[in-house]
């Protein structure tokens, strides 16, 4: 029987980063996204390049519908996983109050309830015969409260604790959960643009997203709990630690304030 | 009949200035450009020039291109083509995945000249003695294809994806004259443009690259100058003419690459038979024109269950819920 590694989000930098690797390893995919001419683009791509099976379906993981048609396809063809990759999640640029209703409902419900809801079925379609692997994609804006991108920290928060939660809880089911927590990562170029924005310090914290992919998974086949890419970005996360939250949160409000001005 | 000049990424830079001089010289010219806004922008400045509309990171967009192109050769040109100049090139930073998973700089650089060549080869055969000149660069020398991870993906390095596609340009063009040159008396070439003052290591990039880029455009040439040795293998008609005789040359001589209006001995590497023969082949593949084979993989999800039994398949499934 064959079993498939699904990444949601697979469409963006880091889920097609995430997609090849994987696929270099010589595993079949099932991939998801909101859209579905790009994942057919990218199905055929990687095929050329690997030979493996691709199974792709457009699924807008916020919509209990649409979620619903997935689940439903899956169980109809008997379905079988042995890697879930938590990729898909968003936020949106600008102020707290700026910002609309809807556009922070989506964050949560697509990088908190989604990724949830997705761990929570995946297991059940789990294929018995391997070690059931998750990669769940926080950040490492997880490790502060983060003024100007406080939904989107605070989602990541959530995913981080959740994941070593649930590890705890998975562990004598044959199952590891790896939490990933990058600093910038160069998925798309209006993100590009804002980490050149940064400077200095903006392509310190940054690595690639290939490489990013590919350590990440070598993680979870070791069972770890979690990987910061480059060293400096685990000795932010080490100061994250030492340093009260609140001082952070108005040190990195005053760095906004200093790069809006 | 009017000679006809297909140049990509003809907005601005090398393509642009190539552009305007084919036109002053009484050419029909077809440019394509990223976007819209650039070929409007473009087209404002030079009325001449028809501009096409095309990502080629984007392999679906550089087949559309080709048909569009090929459509237009058809209705104003009598199918015909004689010269395609294959200048669009980016630079990036960054490792980034284009639509189809390929590496931005190997897709752009490499494979969009590759695929846009081989979709465009009637009208260059039916030009009799149809030219494709791809512009390479001195970044050629001194590397190699990396056959394990052609894509970098894994230890990207922006100078080195960038000096690999530049170098796979060069084998391209060898691979181009053994395959046609004979058959369809098709001659390809690459050009080294120099140090040119364009915008390639700006639109793409930051931070240190885009300051240091910033500096070293300075002690460019002109994209004007840059744009000579294009002309000068299109048109052989520049005043000196010391080394035209060369343009021309039986293939065995290997006159391919050209810097200032001169042929010039290109890297090692790239005269490799083997090496260009194995880069075609895997561009063949990643271009999808040995697809015929399997497109049997693709099935209608709705009526059959998925047949995960031969090799390789991907299974698409549409979704009405898709919002």
């Amino acid at each position: 029987m064959k079993s498939f590694v699904l990444i949601t989000g697979a469409a963006g930098g880091l889920g097609k980063a995430f997609a090849l690797e994987c696929a270099e390893r010589g595993w079949d995919l099932f991939l998801t996204d909101r859209d579905n001419s790009t994942l057919e683009k990218l199905a055929e791509g990687i095929n050329r390049l690997y030979n493996i099976h691709i199974v792709y379906k457009t699924c807008d993981l916020t919509d209990d519908f649409s979620r619903r048609k997935l689940w439903e396809y899956m169980e109809e063809n008997r379905l079988k996983f042995h890697f879930l990759i938590n990729v898909a999640g968003l936020d949106y640029e600008g102020m707290f109050n700026e910002r609309s209703t809807a556009e922070l409902d989506t964050i949560i419900r697509l990088n908190i309830n989604a990724a949830v809801v997705m761990t929570n079925r995946i297991i059940r379609y789990r294929d018995y015969a391997r070690t059931f692997r998750i990669i769940n994609v926080s950040s490492l804006a997880a490790y502060y409260p983060m003024p100007v991108k406080a939904t989107y920290a605070a989602s990541k928060r959530f995913i981080l604790d959740f994941s070593f939660a649930i590890r705890e809880e998975l562990k004598n089911d044959d199952v590891t959960v790896t939490a990933l927590c990058p600093g910038g990562m160069p998925s798309n170029e209006e993100v590009m643009r804002s980490i050149e924005r940064q400077g200095f310090f903006g392509r310190l914290t940054t690595r690639n997203v290939g490489y990013v992919a590919s350590n990440t998974i070598d993680s979870a086949l070791k069972g770890k709990k979690l990987y910061i890419p480059g060293s400096f970005n685990v000795l932010l996360k080490v100061l994250g630690k030492l340093v009260p939250a609140g001082i952070i949160a108005m040190f990195i409000a005053m760095r906004w304030n200093h790069a809006r001005t | 009949m009017k000679r006809v000049i297909v140049i990509t990424g003809a907005t601005s830079g090398i393509g642009f200035a190539a552009a305007k001089e084919f036109i002053k010289r009484g050419a029909a010219v077809i440019g394509t450009g990223r976007s819209r806004e650039s070929c409007g922008k473009a087209a404002e400045k030079n009325r001449d020039i028809t501009y096409i509309a095309a990502d080629l990171s984007s392999q679906k967009q550089v087949r559309d291109a080709a048909a569009k192109i090929s459509l237009l050769a058809d209705s104003r040109y009598r199918g015909k083509i004689d010269v395609l100049v294959n200048n669009a090139g980016t630079f990036s930073g960054w490792y980034q995945a284009t639509e189809d998973g390929y590496e931005l700089q190997f897709a752009v650089n490499h494979l969009a000249p590759f695929l846009l060549t081989n979709l465009l080869l009637p009208e260059l055969r039916a030009s009799g003695k149809g030219k494709i000149i791809t512009i390479s660069s001195g970044s050629h020398y001194h590397t190699k294809i990396n056959w394990k991870d052609p894509m970098n993906r894994k230890r990207y390095n922006c100078l080195k994806a960038y000096k690999q596609s530049k170098l796979a340009n060069v084998l391209f063009s060898y691979e181009l004259n053994r395959r046609f040159s004979e058959q369809f008396n098709i001659r390809a070439y690459a050009v080294d443009p120099g140090l040119v003052n364009t915008g390639i290591g700006e639109k793409r990039t930051g931070g240190l690259v885009k300051w240091f880029w910033g500096i070293r455009r300075k002690h460019g040439i002109s994209p004007e100058k840059a744009a000579e040795t294009i002309i000068y293998l299109a048109q052989r008609d520049l005043e000196d003419n010391t080394f035209e005789h060369l343009i021309d040359a039986p293939v065995e001589k290997n006159w391919i690459y050209w810097k200032e209006c001169r042929p010039k001995e290109p890297g090692r590497y790239s005269k490799d038979g083997a090496a260009a023969l194995r880069l075609w082949e895997l561009s063949e593949r990643l271009c999808g024109m040995a697809e015929q084979r399997e497109t049997a993989a693709f099935k209608d999800p709705e009526t059959e269950n998925p047949d995960l039994s031969g090799t390789r398949s991907v299974i698409k499934i549409d979704s009405e819920a898709a919002v």
